[in-house]
């Protein structure tokens, strides 16, 4: 073994981490997550990203199944009873179907939004060392998707802004994370502030509008909506409804509490603004 | 004895089904809810390239290992190169181990990998959660480092079993009896 730190291996072994730590640097100097070699990478594990997800989504989590093995079982004997062309029609049917329902609420929302253009995508990935529920899309900049981009759910609501775009995917961080900024507005009361994820709140999937007056007028119930002032996000997007108001720390201003209309860190279906 | 040209062959068709193991464990490692347990998960990636670093060696081992920290630094969201850095020292570390110190049996891996698990996620957690002063760093720290650290002693198992297979399977015959 002591021979080996006098071999070129160990040599390699010593650049490669000095390099390691040269892009680390690079990296958190100019705010970049990622670097060459790993869009070369998300670029491949992206099919098996989304196998995985259909597969996860399509009948279910295993560990789940594991949990309810008795009612699984039930369901797979009347199953069996059925024949295998009808259940093949079946999931055809519910893969139609939820399409269509994407595609519906997408006219919904393009009603409101006519001139904005929309990406349909589906959340592939989510590492659990995100604390704010930040997920992977299925797409990518090949179907036009950018940085900063607005990700709002099906039924229009905002869910997250996209931080890294790669050419087959991109990762969105979500409204409840601590970086988050958006113009906000409260829509009864016309008051403005920011809309912010809160480490506070996030781990029960809330957020906040924070600099509203001492004396603001919002209260419970209130929607809270985009202003689309600093042009990352288009103006009038629905957020969440207040839960409550509070006073801030230094007790100079309030802080609306907000509980969004789609909770990030269960969404599985969005919409990517790509342009409005 | 095999040509040297088989056996070229051979050490591609391993690694090959090594990188392969890798892109499967990450998708599993992300697939939303998949083996989650409350707010923990399993680690896949971490195991893999720990075990791929026992049988192939510290140098191998090592750059495996820097490879599929980058991955994960993508899945997870993080500063490129800290995963990749870390995971790169550990693999080496535990090749250096297993070649002059431990037996390399599966609980023994099984094990070491859950130690190492804790110390990656609590070096994740020291610097994501618990420097930037959130009030429930503390309870992160028990509802997700140590049961993630502990689920991920299935996923070691089946790895490194695994990794033997396809190290065995590839293993270059010199004709030496």
């Amino acid at each position: 073994m002591k021979d080996f730190f006098d071999t070129w291996k160990f040599k390699i072994l010593v650049a490669v981490a000095v390099f390691l730590v040269g892009i680390m640097a690079y990296a958190g100097a100019n705010g970049r997550l990622t670097a060459a070699p790993q869009e070369l990478l998300s670029v491949v594990l992206t099919p098996f990203q989304k196998v995985s997800a259909a597969l996860s989504g399509g009948v279910g989590s295993v560990w789940e199944k594991y949990a309810r093995i008795d009612e699984v079982m039930d369901q797979n004997e009347q199953l069996e009873a059925e024949n295998a062309e009808l259940r093949q029609q079946m999931v055809d049917y519910d893969r139609i179907k939820a399409e269509n329902d994407a595609y519906k609420a997408l006219a919904r929302i393009q009603d409101k939004n006519s001139e904005a253009t929309y990406a349909s995508a589906f959340v592939i990935g989510r590492d659990t060392m995100d604390e704010f529920g930040g997920f992977t899309l299925d797409k990518g900049t090949a179907d036009g998707v950018a940085v900063n981009d607005a990700v709002i759910s099906d039924r229009g609501y905002l869910v997250g802004v996209v931080v890294e775009a790669d050419t087959t995917s991109c990762k969105v961080m979500t409204i409840l994370h601590p970086s988050f900024n958006a113009a906000g507005v409260v829509s009864r009361t016309r008051e403005n502030g920011i809309i912010n994820g809160s480490s506070e709140y996030a781990g029960d999937g809330l957020c906040t509008l924070t600099n509203l007056e001492r004396s603001c007028e919002t209260h419970k119930g209130d929607q809270v909506i985009t202003t689309g002032l600093g042009g990352v996000y288009p103006p009038d997007l629905l957020v969440g409804i207040v839960q409550e108001v509070v006073p801030e720390a230094s007790g100079k201003s309030s802080i609306a509490v907000i509980k969004p209309g789609a909770d990030p860190r269960t969404v599985k279906h969005v919409f990517i603004i790509t342009d409005y | 004895m095999e040509s040297r040209r088989m056996r070229s062959r051979s050490q591609i068709l391993k690694w090959g089904c090594y990188v392969l193991a890798l892109f499967v464990c990450a998708a599993l490692q992300t697939t939303p809810g998949l083996f989650q347990l409350g707010q923990a998960k399993p680690l896949f990636i971490l195991p893999l390239c720990l075990a791929v670093a026992v049988y192939e060696g510290e140098f191998a081992g090592a750059l495996f290992g820097a490879v599929c920290g980058l991955l994960w630094d993508y899945t997870a969201g993080r500063t490129v190169g800290m995963l990749a850095l870390e995971l790169l020292l550990m693999c080496f570390a535990l090749s250096v181990l297993v070649q002059l110190y431990l037996q390399g049996s599966t609980w023994n891996f099984a094990l070491i990998s859950m130690v190492t698990a804790a110390l990656v996620l609590s070096l994740d957690w020291l610097f994501f959660y618990y420097m930037p002063g959130y009030s429930w760093a503390g309870s992160r720290w028990l509802t997700f480092v140590l049961p993630s650290a502990g689920l991920t002693l299935l996923p070691s198992l089946v790895l490194f079993r695994l990794v033997r297979r396809i190290h065995e399977e590839f293993k270059i015959d010199n004709g030496v009896v």
